[in-house]
Order: structure tokens, then sequence, then C-alpha cells
């Protein structure tokens, strides 16, 4: 036979005082103080998120911006963002802004159907848009401030592989003047600069023609 | 061709785990510690407990400064050698591999103690030949599993020691909630009072409860973030097996009991605390009381003793892998024989050692189960030693050995703060007194001394109170120190004296090693000040 259960006040607060007690530990135990290297990582995270918050990817005429694309998709994707690609037809002084210009009009459907392709495989939701536009980075800028844009992505100037500098005026306007953050994507070939693991010079023309010197 | 770098242990030991690789050893202590103590120190159980938890306290504070400045695997006897020297190092070192073997055994004993709660037929009372065996078994399977390189994995602590956390704070608080009567306590303190000397028995038993913080500083070596992590996770640890501890005393003396307590072997009814202490059931104590609890403890009945026998498993397996690391420590560093770093050619462990002080332990469980297997022993230990039971020789070695390590720590603990003031201690033992020394700014630690004093007020009570402890605990001692007389002799190394160590280049290796690249960059700063104010006072006319 069980004897009474007697519930005392000592008891009660006992029972509390340990529960109190041993839970308080454990998570304080578990919550260190994080150290300077930490704080650095957690700073950057936190810049990170901020950073992609709202991603704007620009298409032009003069700014090719195809292999930065699927970047934009997965760091969309990572941090479920927003994704806004704009391509921008540049109208000529020359012409009135409604002009038609059917040719311009078909890269533009071609590089944001690319997009959006992008966009769909990789699980994210993309708004696309066609803009006119008698200067491009200023009414790229504008469109960063209406939109609210975290992160502007471009890629690297079109006329860039040719001339062999890779950003164009309106690229560096845009970098030079946004009040966002600005992500500029040069492709492999112009890496010259940089100094492989051997300690020699990067070949141009990207990762094939490194592997095939080595 | 470029130099190939050594390969470094990883650093992944989470604090989580950190604090389970201690918790996993020091937690099984108070399933063996409570029901010990409270057959000893009978109404003052409670009283035991909180002398050797301040003991504790103090022990952990010591453990949590110098594992936090000195995050390199050894743990105490790393501490001591470089505090006090070689052979220092050594008899600290030695006496815990002495801890380490009877942890194996005592854990290993007690695991079959807490089955026999649901296969009666391994009750040692009753069947003293296959409690001996399963025993045995159990040691012989962790030995063999720990040469092929099998180790329960840190998650698997990491679960075992969350689930036991749970069920004892479970316990506990319902405990206390339905079943805790003050009067009862009170009652019980006052009728129950022991004598003197069992009372200093039950306190250099109630340490056992408290013993294997080791654990947290043998691990430094692989805690992310040592500096910062260990003294979180040993805080932790000694808080949270201090309130058990306290907590299961105070209950188990003020319960009002859920069922009826068996009558006593004379037909009398016997309180809570006297069934709980006898030679029969004090190697399962918890599980008992945990039955006691109301309702909780119809459920309590069927796990508790499954918990703890697997708690009390991986414990006994901590003692092997413990005793071979320290072993390997204590060999690289010219205090044992270079055969303890010796590696089997195929599953790369220290068989060496792991057979050697498995070996130990099997010897100290053969001693323990003698009494009860045979009655002619039995009679020999009822003149010599008080009678004692297989769990009171295996505690007897167990206080003697931690007593004597610890003892050795305080010390340390104090030449360090005097004479290596310089390594940065991001976390101190409370209440210091400023001093100067050899022209260095040091602080000298009031807490060690207390510590020091309660525990070698411990040792001295073990040496007084236990026939065996007495006897076998410094006999391993000095059977330890003609081995490393006679291999530092062969060996051509300075006997008596330690060799030459350049503790600062090490220092700063240690701290790099461990991650703790701010202490790192603090401690180069405090020798560059160091050395310029040396040169400054030498240059004075």
């Amino acid at each position: 036979m069980n004897a009474p259960v007697h519930i005392t006040l000592t008891g009660l607060v006992v029972a509390l005082a340990i529960a109190f007690a041993i839970g308080s530990t454990i998570w304080w135990m578990l919550h260190p103080p994080a150290s300077f290297v930490q704080k650095l990582a957690a700073q950057a995270e936190t810049e990170f998120e901020r950073l992609v918050g709202s991603i704007m990817v620009v298409f032009s005429q003069d700014i090719e911006s195809g292999h930065m694309m699927a970047l934009a998709a997965k760091l969309a994707r990572g941090e479920r963002s927003e994704l806004l690609a704009i391509y921008v037809i540049e109208v000529p002084f020359t012409l009135p802004p409604d002009a038609e210009m059917t040719a311009e009009e078909r890269t533009a459907l071609d590089a944001l159907g690319a997009a959006e392709t992008i966009a769909v495989k990789n699980g994210v939701n993309i708004r696309t848009e066609i803009v006119r536009a008698r200067v491009t980075s200023q009414s790229v800028l504008d469109l960063a401030k209406r939109e609210k844009a975290n992160l502007i992505i471009l890629g690297s100037f079109r006329e860039g592989k040719y001339t062999g500098a890779p950003l164009g005026r309106a690229i560096e306007t845009i970098a030079a003047n946004a009040k966002c953050d600005v992500l500029i994507g040069v492709e492999g070939k112009h890496g010259t600069l940089l100094v492989d693991e051997f300690g020699q010079a990067a070949v141009p023309g990207g990762n094939e023609d490194r592997q095939a010197n080595v | 061709m470029p130099e190939k770098k050594k390969p470094e242990l990883r650093r992944s030991v989470t604090p989580w785990g950190s604090f389970a690789w201690g918790y996993s050893d020091v937690g099984a202590d108070i399933f063996v510690g409570l029901g010990l103590v409270l057959g000893a120190a009978a109404g003052a159980s409670n009283v035991a407990f909180l002398f050797a938890g301040v003991v504790y306290v103090c022990i952990g504070l010591a453990y949590t400064e110098l594992a936090a400045a000195y995050p390199v695997a050894g743990g105490g006897q790393y501490f001591v050698m470089r505090g006090l020297g070689d052979i220092f190092g050594f008899i600290a070192g030695w006496a815990v591999l002495l801890d380490f073997t009877i942890d194996i055994t005592l854990f290993a004993w007690a695991c079959v103690d807490y089955l026999s709660q649901l296969l009666p037929v391994l009750n040692t009372t009753a069947n003293p030949w296959p409690h001996f065996v399963v025993a045995l078994v159990l040691i012989l399977g962790l030995l063999f599993l720990n040469i092929i390189g099998v180790r329960e994995s840190t998650a698997f602590n990491g679960v075992v020691s969350a689930l036991d956390i749970v069920s004892e704070t479970t316990i506990l608080t319902l405990g206390f909630l339905f079943a805790f009567r003050p009067e009862i306590l009170i009652h019980t303190m006052q009728t129950s009072w022991p004598s003197s000397n069992d009372l200093m028995l039950g306190i250099s038993l109630a340490i056992v409860s408290f013993v294997g913080l080791e654990s947290i500083s043998q691990a430094a070596q692989e805690t992310q973030r040592p500096a910062s992590v260990i003294p979180r996770t040993s805080v932790a640890l000694i808080l949270t097996i201090l309130i058990f501890a306290l907590s299961y005393s105070n209950l188990a003396l003020g319960m009002q009991t859920w069922h009826p307590i068996p009558l006593d072997a004379h037909g009398h009814t016997q309180a809570l605390w006297h069934w709980l202490g006898n030679g029969d059931n004090n190697g399962k104590a918890v599980a008992l009381l945990a039955q006691q609890v109301p309702y909780f403890g119809a459920v309590a009945a069927f796990y508790v003793p499954v918990l703890g026998a697997i708690l009390l498993l991986i414990s006994s397996n901590s003692g092997v892998f413990g005793s071979s690391r320290i072993a390997y420590a204590m060999s690289s560093a010219k205090l044992l024989p270079s055969a303890f770093q010796r590696v089997h050619p195929k599953f790369r462990t220290p068989m060496v050692s792991l057979i050697a002080f498995v070996g130990v332990s099997v010897i100290e469980l053969f001693f323990a189960a003698l009494p009860s297997l045979d009655p002619a022993a039995s009679a020999l230990y009822a003149r010599w030693f008080n009678g004692e039971s297989g769990l009171g020789f295996l505690a007897d070695l167990y206080a003697f050995g931690a007593a004597t390590s610890y003892s050795f720590v305080f010390i340390a603990l104090v030449a360090l703060r005097l004479f290596d003031p310089l390594s940065p201690r991001k976390f101190k033992m409370p209440f210091n007194i400023p001093v100067t020394v050899r022209g260095e700014r040091a602080e000298f630690p009031l807490v060690a001394v207390i510590g020091f004093a309660g525990i070698f007020a411990i040792l001295l009570f073990t040496l007084k109170t236990h026939p065996i402890g007495r006897i076998a605990g410094p006999a391993w001692l000095v059977a330890g120190i003609i081995i490393y007389l006679v291999y530092r002799r062969n060996k051509k190394l300075p006997i008596l004296r330690s060799q030459s160590h350049d503790w600062r280049t090490q220092q700063a290796e240690i701290l790099r090693n461990a991650g703790e690249l701010e202490l790192m960059d603090e401690y180069l700063a405090n020798v560059k000040a160091s050395d310029e104010r040396r040169a400054r006072a030498a240059a004075r006319p």
C-alpha cells in the first residue's frame, strides 16, 4: 500500500530551486561569450544578410551579366531574398524615348528569359523588367532606389573582352554612386593579375587554359 | 622537399561535448557514492557531502583555472610537473592512474549492481560468482573494444548525459515536491548522527562522488576555444554535481517513502537511508531512491537502473582510455618508459598501456570480490580490514588516489601562480592576495589554501578510517616511485631533479595550438614586457 503524498512548502521551494538551478546552469554553460574571431564572423554574417535582402541584377547592351545570374539566384535562394532582373535599353538622344528598338527588345527578352530560367531552376521567385532610359547608369540607380535594393549585381563591360578593360563607364558610375552594395563579376579571363598556387601568374583564358598550361 | 607538418588533434569537442565528457565520468559517481556515504555517515550524510562538496568546489575551481591556462592533455599530472617538477608530476600522475584503474573496476562493479535491480541473478550478496564474472567480462570487453579502437562517440556520451541530467532533475524535483518532509530530515539528523570516526569515513567516501573533473582537462586539447569553454563547462559541472549530491543526500534523509521499506536482517523496521546504505543496496542506491518517488517511481523503477548502468559503463570506459591517455602523456614527458607510448601496428591504439592498466584493474576486481567469493578470505578481511565489502575496498583506494593527486594540484596551482605569473589566466580562482615574486607581480590564491587544507584533511581521514586504503594506496605510490627511479636511472635522466624545459616556447605553442590567439598575444606581450623590465633593472647602476 502506498503512503499518502504530502506536499510541503519547503519541498515545493526546494524542488523549484533544483529545477531552476540545473536549467539555468546548463543554459549559461551553453552560451559562452564569443571570441574576437566569432564576433567578426557574426558581424560578417549579419552584413551578408543585410546585403542580400533584395537583389537587383542588371543587364544592358553594355553590361554582360549572364554569368552572374546563377550566383544571384543561389544567393537569393540561400538568403530567401527578393530577386529583380532588369534590362536597360539605352535610347540615344537622337531618337524619341518611345522609338521602336526591335532588335534591342528582342535581346532584352532573351536575357531576361534566361534569367527567369536560372531563377526557376534554383527555386527562386524573380521579377523581370525592361527599362528604357537615356543613360543606363542613372536609370539603374533610380530603379535601385525605387526598389530599395540591398545589392546590385553587375557583370562586366561587354566590350571588355576586346579592349581588356573589364569595367565600362556605366558600371563605374553605378559602383561609385549607388547607395547600396554593388557586386561586380568579372569573368575569369580577366584575372591575369592573380597568382596561381605554384606562384606563377595565372594564365589568361580561364581555368581550362590554366589547366592545359599546368 | 616540403616539410611534412605533424598532424594535430582536431578540435571537435563542443561546450556540450566537453561537459558530457566530464559528466559521464563525475555524473556516475553519485550512483555509487550515495549508498556508501549513507552507510557510513548515516544522519550526517548531507553534512559529509557538504564538506566534500566545498572541497570539491575548490578542486573544481583549481582545475578550471589550470585547464584554461594550460590546455593540454595530461591534466593534473601536467600541472604538477610544470609547477613542482618531474618527480612530483610523476607522483600526481601515478595517483591519477590509480584512480583511473579503480574507476574501471568500481564502475563496472556498480554497473552490475544496477543491472541486478532488473536481473536478480546478478545480486552480489546472493550470487557473488555471476556478479564477479559479469563485472570481469565487462572490463575485458571494454579492454577489447579500446584495443581495436572502438569508442563510444561524443554524441552518444552527450545523449546519455542529457538523459541522465533530465532524469535526475526529475527524480529530485518530484521527490522534494511529493515526498520531502523537513521534520523527518531533522529527526533523522538528530537521532542518527554518526560517531566522529564514521563521519570522517563518510566525508572521505563523499569525495568519491566528486572524482572525475580530470576528464575535462584531459580533453582540453580537443576542445574548441578551451580557455573560454572549459571554465564554463567545469563550473557548470561543479554546480550540477554539487546540486545533485546535496539534494540526494537531503532527500534520502528526509523522504517520506512511497512504498514500505523491507525489514532489516533482524526483522526490524529500518529507515530509508539505512536501507539504501546497507551492503546489499549501497551499489544501487539512486535506483532504489527513485522507486520511492510517488507516481514517478513506477516508471523510474524500470529505466533508472538501465540509465544508471549505461552511465556507469561509460564511466568505466573513461577509466580505460583515461589511464592509457595519461600513461601516454607521462611517457611522452619521460616520466614513464616509452613502452607506454607503443601503439598496436594494426589498430593504432596504445595496447601496452591498455593491457597494463586494465590488468591492474582486474587485480583490483579480484581483491574486491574475494571476500564475497571465498569465506576464508571474508574472515581474513573481517580480521584485518574491518570486514570491508568489495565496493568499500574500491572506494578506499579511489578516495586515496583522488585526495593525493588533488593535494598536489593545489600546491602546483600556488607554485604556478607565483612562478609563472606571465601566463594569461582567463579564469582565476577568487580571493587572491597580490604579491611580488622575483620582480613580477603575482597573486596568491587563498581558495587554493582552503582547498588544500580540505583535501589534505580528507587524505588524513582516508588514511585513518580506510584500513585497505592506508596500506594499498601508499604501496601503490611506493611501487610507482621505484619504477620511476629505475627508469630515470637507466635512461640517464635526472632522477630527483627535473629535465630542462623551455616553458616559454611551449606555452606560446600550447595557446597557438589551442586556437587562443588573443591569449597567445597577451602571453607574448607579457613576456616581452617582463624581459624589458629585467633589462632595465640590470642596466641600472
